[in-house]
């Protein structure tokens, strides 16, 4: 075997570069955000004191042995399954949702830290000698594992994360092989569940496709009975769950399904994002000369709303770099998943993808209209010391499998 | 396997990326235009830019009103979260007299912004910005100060919280004082609060004119404090009065008492506020019988010694009985002047006919307005002869069956001493630029020639003799010739004459021979007295007394001065001003033509000490603009003394007031 000692031969700058960069911009936006804000005017000291904090937790990890990933798995997954319990107990409200825990003064998300225990726990449980994708007893073990925080996580209630882990568990199970059935099984109840939430006729309607796809796949009749059940189930859980829902976050369903019913509501951050956003042009308006911004009409728009600033004060060339190095580094992680002999680690790999991925596509798409609001932040450019940990946790572990990827043969 | 695993997890990536940069480039190349239009509208906001008010001057410059820069302050409630408010609360409670619990209150209104104090003065306002609240923001609320409180209130009137023109000079002329508001536009954030100006954008705003009254302020002080100690002394319900120049028709004071204080307005009454020499009428009666008088020696229908048969005081004309307070069997027609006798002045009136006795009215310009510029004018009552009773001619002619408002009163008789010309009465001199110019020149408006110069002349000769041996003998004096007519018209009440209430009035005019001063003076139902021989005689003569004092103190310290003059400006062009000791500017600074060397020099001078009106008049001839700080004696100037000035620059004068020394003048 060949060793090469270059510098990318070990510690892949493709990763680590991005990650850097869009830190800076987070900090950038930050800064812009909260000039004007005496309240919260040392949000950005303390994001620069979490970056600096999450890059060496990005490095410890990067340098632990390869193979303790496997042994931290089950032990991480059962710590977060008691922390989001705990959080539960005795965590801190903060605008609708006890998602917090306080240790000595220093507050944190469990749901973020949960991400790492479920991926580990998900892709161990998948990457058995014995588990085979095809039974539906391992595709309901594999939904049980990751459906345990999501449950725990909605009844903070933290809707933003919990489709997070939802979106996690279907791509490890299609990551690992799943037939076109087991995806229809996995994906009807939730299809089902979207549908009813727009109303009767639409859960009648999509109950009426998954019958008549269903019919096409031929099975026999317990089986079709029993997922025609669950989604049923689904439907009507669904309708539980939004019920069970803090009012605004029933508004900000609603106010996807039409924004322009309540402008100055749940509507109004939509509606002032994309005006922020649109207002900023081909090369923006100029760091701290975005009005919008310095003018405050987006509240707290240093979280959720972050890369509004970038779309207003650097434009479209801005906004196209902050995508271009996502897709850099979502490209970089999807290439060693590829790459990576070992199956665990390949699904390791692509549960981080699916994290970045899918908040990724959820907070951008909510600030330029094209998903619901939902509260969750714009990964390595939000203000929050949980995610950007936990994020930098992520990286380092991809950037760990890519150090050892020639290990494993 | 894993390859097609890939290739669909690389094109779901790919699609999303893809569909994210197509939307942000619809939304931000393609729409950018309808994003930035919604932008600019919500962010920029064009707020009005409040012009400083007028000034408003007595006719020898002395500044009665003007503006005190008062802040006001607001607390943005969105800014304070609700563990602060106590101590916000405790902060404000230490500048102000308010217990903390009273803001506290104030914060639990829902709105976004409360107001939590107003107007606070200039001082108190650096205070409270040393607080240094971020909650809190402030705007300049200027507040009219009257400086004499309730001197000339009556014509200078009052404006309103937004600065308003309510009444008097201040509503007539509030267009005029107002100014023109500026345009600026403001960028204001999503809790509408003013971020920044947008310089290039702001029209600024054009101050209003500076008034300059005709009244004097010496004069006024003389009426007013004069018509106090008539009320006083003769137990009198209220009392008014009017100075007027008979050869312009410029008023030189116009009071009614009670009166108010326009820096309180509001605590005052109705009656109190009204000025009451335009807008309430009353019988003239007596006084009346010298402007028939006129109207028939004008006609020829008399002459002054031709003897009327009076009656001995009692006499049936018609269905009704006319008689006379002071009996005569025979009297000449002055004596029917001098001794007022109603019988004489039926008889003769009976010699004109009505169309003629009409139009004399009219032409004095009884039942019409006299368009004096202040609000509120009534036209007095005067019906035409086609309605007039058998008896209307008669009692007209002692000034029975009309009624006339003061100032109607004043300028009919101001026509009959000045040689004939009715003159609409004036209040404004002229209208000044800020900087000090004149911006226009009020010319004395001629109405109309109602008798001939002849008929005034006799008039005088007349007038003198009712004070000389008439009723009016209380309005003697030794060293000025005056002349007048006394008035005392019984009050209706309910329809019926009273039997104890009067309106006792006297007006009169000095110097006989070249009239400058007509005064009348009206009391309400004096309880002494009476009679307007009794009662508002003696007031007039008082009046007179201390205008010819006044007029010879002016007099004599204006020769005094010419000597000084000559010395001062010597030595003021002898050395530069700074040089000068303040005292000695201060002597000369009443002095225009010295005042012009002082500022000539373009250098600007030590204002300390100085009181605010005296510094005003210094700045304005500088044609430097000022603000004013605080009120009294000039503390300190935001211009160094002796630096050069720039045309136009601001200089801030911050006054304090000193006990001993409160009045500007």
């Amino acid at each position: 075997m060949r060793i090469d000692y270059k510098l990318q031969d070990k510690f892949d700058l493709w990763l680590i570069f991005p990650a850097l960069m869009l830190i800076c911009i987070g900090l950038a936006a930050i800064y812009s955000s909260t000039i004007n804000h005496p309240s919260v005017q040392s949000n950005f000291q303390r994001q620069l004191t979490w970056g600096i904090i999450s890059v060496i937790a990005f490095f410890i990890i990067y340098s632990l042995p390869t193979n303790s990933l496997k042994y931290i798995g089950i032990p991480a997954y059962v710590l977060s399954i008691l922390l989001l319990i705990a959080v539960l107990l005795i965590g801190r409200k903060v605008s609708g949702a006890k998602s917090w825990l306080y240790f000595s003064g220093i507050g944190f998300q469990p749901s973020e830290f949960a991400k790492i225990g479920t991926i580990f726990a998900i892709a161990a449980f998948l990457s058995r000698s014995n588990s085979n994708i095809e039974s539906l007893k391992d595709i309901a073990i594999a939904l049980a594992i990751g459906l345990l925080p999501v449950a725990l996580i909605l009844l903070e209630p933290d809707m933003g994360t919990s489709i997070t882990f939802l979106g996690l568990i279907l791509i490890l199970l299609f990551w690992k092989g799943i037939s076109l059935f087991g995806l229809f099984v996995v994906l009807s109840p939730g299809f089902v569940a979207l549908s009813s939430l727009f109303g009767v006729y639409y859960f009648i309607g999509a109950f009426v496709i998954v019958l008549f796809v269903l019919l096409l796949f031929q099975k026999d009749i317990l089986t079709s009975g029993s997922i025609l059940a669950l989604n049923l189930g689904a439907g009507f859980f669904t309708e539980v769950v939004f019920k069970a829902l803090s009012p605004h976050q029933q508004n900000r369903i609603q106010s996807f399904i039409d924004p322009g019913a309540d402008p100055l509501g749940a509507g109004y951050n939509a509606i002032q994002a994309k005006v922020a956003i649109g207002s900023g042009g081909l090369f923006g308006k100029g760091f701290l000369a975005g009005n919008q911004t310095q003018l405050q009409f987006i509240p707290e728009q240093w979280t959720d709303f972050i890369f509004c600033v970038v779309g207003e004060e650097f434009g479209f060339i801005g906004s196209f770099f902050v995508l271009g190095l996502f897709m850099v580094m979502i490209l970089r992680i999807l290439k060693i998943a590829t790459l990576a002999k070992d199956e665990f680690l390949s699904l390791v790999l692509v549960g981080i993808l699916v994290i970045y991925f899918i908040h990724l596509m959820i907070n951008i798409g909510m600030v330029v209209g094209i998903m619901p609001i939902i509260g969750i932040p714009l990964p390595f450019v939000s203000y929050g010391g949980s995610s950007l940990v936990v994020n930098m946790l992520l990286l380092g572990i991809a950037a760990n499998i890519y150090r050892t990827r020639k290990n494993y043969t | 396997m894993i390859n097609s695993r890939v290739f669909w997890v690389l094109m779901g990536v790919s699609i999303f990326f893809v569909l994210l940069i197509v939307k942000l480039f619809d939304l931000q190349v393609l729409k950018n235009e309808e994003s930035v239009f919604y932008a600019k509208r919500q962010q920029n906001k064009t707020e009005y830019v409040k012009a400083e008010r007028g000034l408003i001057y007595d006719r020898n410059n002395i500044l009665l009103v003007y503006n005190r820069n008062d802040i006001s302050f607001f607390l943005d409630n969105n800014f304070i979260e609700a563990k602060d408010r106590p101590v916000v609360a405790k902060k404000l409670s230490s500048l102000f007299k308010n217990k903390p619990s009273h803001y506290l209150r104030m914060m639990r209104v829902k709105s976004s912004t409360i107001c939590v104090e107003k107007k606070v003065s200039n001082e108190k306002g650096l205070l409270v910005k040393n607080l240094k609240l971020p909650a809190l923001y402030f705007r300049e609320d200027p507040t009219r100060i009257y400086y004499y409180n309730s001197m000339a209130s009556h014509i200078i009137g009052y404006v309103d919280d937004k600065l308003n023109g309510v009444d008097g000079i201040e509503s007539s002329f509030n267009s005029t004082l107002k100014g023109e508001d500026g345009i600026r536009l403001i960028e204001r954030s999503a809790g509408g609060r003013m971020i920044t100006v947008r310089e290039k954008d702001t029209k600024p705003s054009i101050p209003g004119l500076n008034v300059q009254l005709t009244i004097d302020k010496k004069l006024q002080t003389i009426l007013e404090e004069e018509l106090i100690n008539g009320v006083k002394n003769y137990n009198a319900s209220s009392a008014t009065g009017i100075l007027m120049d008979p050869n312009n028709g410029e008023i030189l004071a116009l009071a009614n008492v009670s009166d108010y204080d326009p820096n309180n307005y509001s605590e005052y009454d109705d009656f109190r506020r009204k000025n009451r020499c335009i807008t309430d009428m009353y019988e003239p009666a007596s006084t009346m019988k010298a402007i028939t008088l006129a109207a028939l020696l004008d006609q020829n229908l008399c002459s002054e010694n031709e003897i009327v048969n009076v009656e001995n005081g009692s006499y049936r004309f018609r269905d009704k009985t006319i008689r006379d307070t002071h009996k005569n069997k025979m009297l000449s027609v002055r004596g029917v002047l001098e001794q007022s006798s109603n019988i004489g002045m039926v008889k003769l009136i009976q010699r004109m006919d009505d169309e003629m006795l009409y139009k004399y009215l009219r032409g004095f310009g009884f039942g019409t307005t006299t368009a004096i510029e202040l609000p509120g004018e009534v036209k007095g009552t005067l019906t035409k002869p086609s309605e007039w009773s058998l008896v209307s001619k008669a009692f007209l002619s002692f000034g029975y069956e009309m009624s006339v408002t003061p100032i109607q009163l004043v300028t009919a008789f101001s026509a009959l001493v000045n040689g004939g010309v009715i003159y609409q009465p004036q209040i404004v001199k002229r209208l000044l630029n800020s900087s000090g110019g004149t911006k226009l020149e009020y010319q004395r408006r001629e109405v109309r020639r109602i008798i001939s110069q002849k008929t005034s002349d006799r008039m005088r000769d007349l007038l003198a003799s009712v004070v000389k041996n008439g009723t009016g003998q209380n309005a003697k004096l030794d060293f000025v010739t005056v002349g007048g007519k006394t008035g005392t018209s019984k009050i209706l009440e309910n329809g019926k004459y009273s039997a104890s209430n009067y309106n006792s009035s006297f007006v009169g005019f000095f110097p006989v021979d070249n009239p400058q001063f007509v005064c009348l003076i009206l009391l309400n139902s004096p309880k002494v007295g009476g009679y307007g021989g009794l009662v508002a005689a003696p007031i007039f003569k008082e009046v007179t007394k201390r205008i010819l004092i006044s007029l010879q103190e002016s007099y004599q310290r204006d020769s005094q001065k010419i000597k000084e003059e000559s010395d001062n400006v010597q030595f003021i062009k002898a050395k530069s001003v700074e040089e000068v000791k303040p005292a000695t500017i201060k002597n000369v600074i009443e002095y225009h033509s010295v005042k012009q060397n002082i500022t000539a020099n373009n250098v600007m001078p030590d204002l300390k000490n100085y009181s605010l009106r005296e510094a005003l008049v210094i700045l304005t001839k500088l044609r430097l603009k000022y603000k004013i700080i605080g009120s009294g004696k000039i503390s300190s100037q935001s211009i160094v003394p002796g630096t050069q000035i720039k045309k136009g620059s601001v200089c801030k004068i911050t006054c304090t007031e000193t006990k001993n020394n409160v009045l500007i003048n």
